[in-house]
């Protein structure tokens, strides 16, 4: 290789720089990094920086973050990158009580008081009680019923066809073959059929202080929706938006509850719900992830700002989307009636209204989102 | 056709009427030098699907394209055997034994892009278009024919490039790639581009146009651009409106002048709406302002 030991050093404690920030680097990719930087005049600044930029990063939200890093390491810019930080005691002081401490906080306090014991009726009664009323112990037993309940996702006819004996189009391929064996007579007929897949879904979750009493619950429900597989994309927000997809896609739930409260700046403040739609629209519904998926948005509808934002950018939405699902904890209480105002400018362009404030309404929503039917025309 | 330096190709580019900017003329240049596929990503309309012909004209190779959509499959991207020939030949030769070699010949192979641009003798620039289009199933198996740059037909055997095609992805980020398939490709953003080069590609592309006409509408694009469009315009339209802009024989821009082409620069009813009237004359007081002082 024709580029120095120096400039091999630099670029492999470069990538080790980008790592701690956060991004995938490989040995492949730093060894790539290495060939371009072989291949261009390094004289050329620009280039360099291209050259680094196109081996080293794959995904358009890490532009920014390279760019920095590449800012303090090669230009000696006074700018630090910003390394994520990942140990629970930061995240501790950091963010201060958040839904997955206070989860390892209930679980720390249970393994000192007495367990409860639970028989089918307690169960019973679980399905019932408010999220909000649910101790640390409760909330754990609950955790895989609430997995459970996940696992059913809308499905879709897919376009690719496999082979099925109770297809509707006949698999000419294997006909022809089969036909060999036959002296070239049909005998045997097989045929092809389109399969289901799962619906993209997209799950937009309001962690602002008004809702922490059902934030708990309603990440369990999250990650484990995340976990059903591909075509789920998750986020957060309150006053802005956060995208928690690879967040939650931890398996164990209580690694994943501490990454989302390092993930999302704003647990717990005040909620934004038209600039954090407007948010989701521009970034990623022009990038056609809510197009032909089923939305689901949880949220008391308390919108601190403009309601008629609201409105708008639900309208927006709702014309990408193929179903709008809003689930509002307080609607459990029959009492409720959608007066806050960003609530009201949002239902006439929401499918389905429904509670989401115990076990039993969780599984009235996955009933729903099974068997969700378009409402208004593409 | 072989590039010494990013210069080299950049200009070679250029005469190809194409203007990549520095950044996109490297990652083609690394996608040759390295040989390894190049992913563009970027907002609709900033010339990735463009920059795919360009180099295969300055390569003097094929451009096979392989436009990716949901239920894209093997047998439309790599190869289908011609059915109804089969049948025929198993028809005509009735009376005698069909071989299996026979009915599974080249003669009775339908070959798509990849097979094609795996199994060419000549150069190749293999375009693979909107590819978080297709199913993430039809993903991994293109991931497989990037590495091995080899297709295995069962009835005849295991076809492999001759020379390894330029390979280029692109994608609109419907969804995100798989992991595997970005790491073996280099990654480049393609933003839309900056004033100046907007206003050179539309002198190129619309031959004749006045200095000042192509100025004013790559500044108003500009200027639509930073407002909040359900889709803002990319280099495209840009090139669209100026070459009808052109054709009504306009010397400069004003408000009545795009209030009637505004149709071939926004292509939503909303966002038609949004600039109407008083944003609208403003916008051409700006983009006018802004088009002299560059």
């Amino acid at each position: 290789m024709a580029a120095g030991d120096a400039i091999v050093g630099h670029v492999v404690t470069f990538g080790r720089v980008l790592r701690e920030a956060g991004l995938e680097i490989g040995p492949g990719r730093v060894a790539d990094a290495l060939r371009a930087l072989d291949a261009v005049d390094l004289a050329r600044q620009e280039d360099v920086y291209f050259s680094l930029r196109q081996t080293l990063v794959s995904r358009h939200d890490e532009l920014d973050l390279f760019d920095r890093a590449y800012g303090a390491w090669f230009l000696r810019a006074p700018v630090l990158p910003p390394a994520r930080q990942r140990t629970a005691a930061d995240t501790l002081t950091r963010v201060g009580e958040s839904p997955g401490d206070r989860l390892r906080a209930a679980e720390q306090d249970e393994e000192a008081g007495d367990p409860l014991e639970l028989g089918a009726s307690g169960h019973e009664l679980l399905r019932d009680k408010d999220f909000a009323e649910l101790s640390g112990d409760e909330l754990r037993r609950i955790r895989d019923l609430i997995a459970r309940i996940a696992r059913t996702r809308p499905q879709r006819v897919s376009r690719r066809r496999t082979a099925d004996a109770r297809g509707d189009r006949l698999d000419v391929r294997r006909l022809i073959r089969h036909s060999l064996r036959t002296g070239g007579d049909p005998v045997d007929r097989p045929f092809r059929a389109r399969k289901d897949v799962p619906r993209k879904l997209v799950v937009l979750c309001d962690v602002s202080g008004s809702m922490d009493a059902y934030a708990r619950a309603l990440l369990l429900f999250l990650h484990a929706v995340v976990g059903t597989g591909r075509g789920v994309e998750a986020f957060a927000f309150g006053t802005r938006l956060s995208r928690l997809t690879p967040d939650l896609a931890t398996r164990d739930p209580d690694a994943a509850l501490a990454r989302c409260t390092e993930a999302v700046v704003d647990w717990g403040s005040g909620t934004r719900i038209g600039a954090s739609l407007r948010e989701f629209n521009e970034i990623y519904g022009r990038r056609a992830l809510s197009r032909g998926a089923i939305v689901l948005i949880v949220s008391d509808g308390w919108e601190r700002e403009d309601p008629e934002l609201v409105g708008r950018e639900m309208a927006k939405l709702a014309r990408a989307a193929y179903a709008v699902v809003w689930v509002n904890p307080l609607k459990g209480n029959p009492e409720y009636q959608p007066l806050a105002g960003g609530m009201r400018a949002a239902l006439p362009y929401v499918d389905r209204f429904l509670p989401g404030h115990n076990l039993r309404s969780l599984e009235e929503l996955a009933a729903v989102l099974a068997g969700i039917e378009r409402r208004h025309a593409a | 056709m072989e590039f010494a330096s990013i210069d080299e190709l950049e200009r070679a580019l250029r005469d190809a009427d194409y203007l990549p900017d520095r950044g996109l003329a490297t990652a083609l240049y690394l996608s040759l030098a390295l040989s390894k596929p190049v992913l563009l990503e970027g907002e609709a309309g900033v010339g990735k699907t463009e920059a795919a012909k360009a180099l295969a004209s300055v390569l003097e190779a094929r451009l096979i394209r392989l436009q990716c959509y949901e239920g894209l499959d093997v047998a439309h991207a790599v190869y289908e055997w011609n059915y109804p020939r089969q049948l025929l030949h198993i028809r005509a030769a009735q009376e005698g034994t069909v071989r299996e070699e026979e009915l599974f010949g080249p003669e009775y192979l339908i070959r798509r892009p990849l097979l094609e641009a795996i199994d060419s003798d000549e150069p190749v620039v293999l375009l693979i278009d909107e590819i978080d289009r297709a199913d993430e199933e039809f993903e991994a198996f293109l991931l497989e024919v990037l590495s091995d740059f080899q297709i295995t037909i069962p009835e005849i055997g295991t076809i492999a490039a001759r020379r390894k095609p330029a390979v280029i992805l692109t994608s609109n980020r419907t969804r995100e790639l798989h992991d595997a398939l970005k790491r073996r490709a280099l990654f480049h953003w393609i933003g839309h581009p900056s004033i100046e080069r907007e206003i050179e590609i539309v002198r190129l592309r619309v031959p004749g146009i006045p200095e000042r006409l192509a100025a004013e509408a790559a500044a108003f694009v500009r200027e639509l651009r930073g407002l909040d469009l359900a889709k803002p315009p990319g280099v495209a339209e840009t090139i669209d409106w100026a070459m009808a802009l052109n054709a009504l024989g306009r010397q400069e821009l004003d408000a009545e002048i795009v209030e009637q082409t505004l149709g071939s620069v926004l292509k939503y009813r909303e966002d038609i709406d949004a600039v109407r009237d008083e944003t609208l004359a403003r916008l051409v007081d700006e983009a006018r302002a802004a088009a002299a002082a560059s």
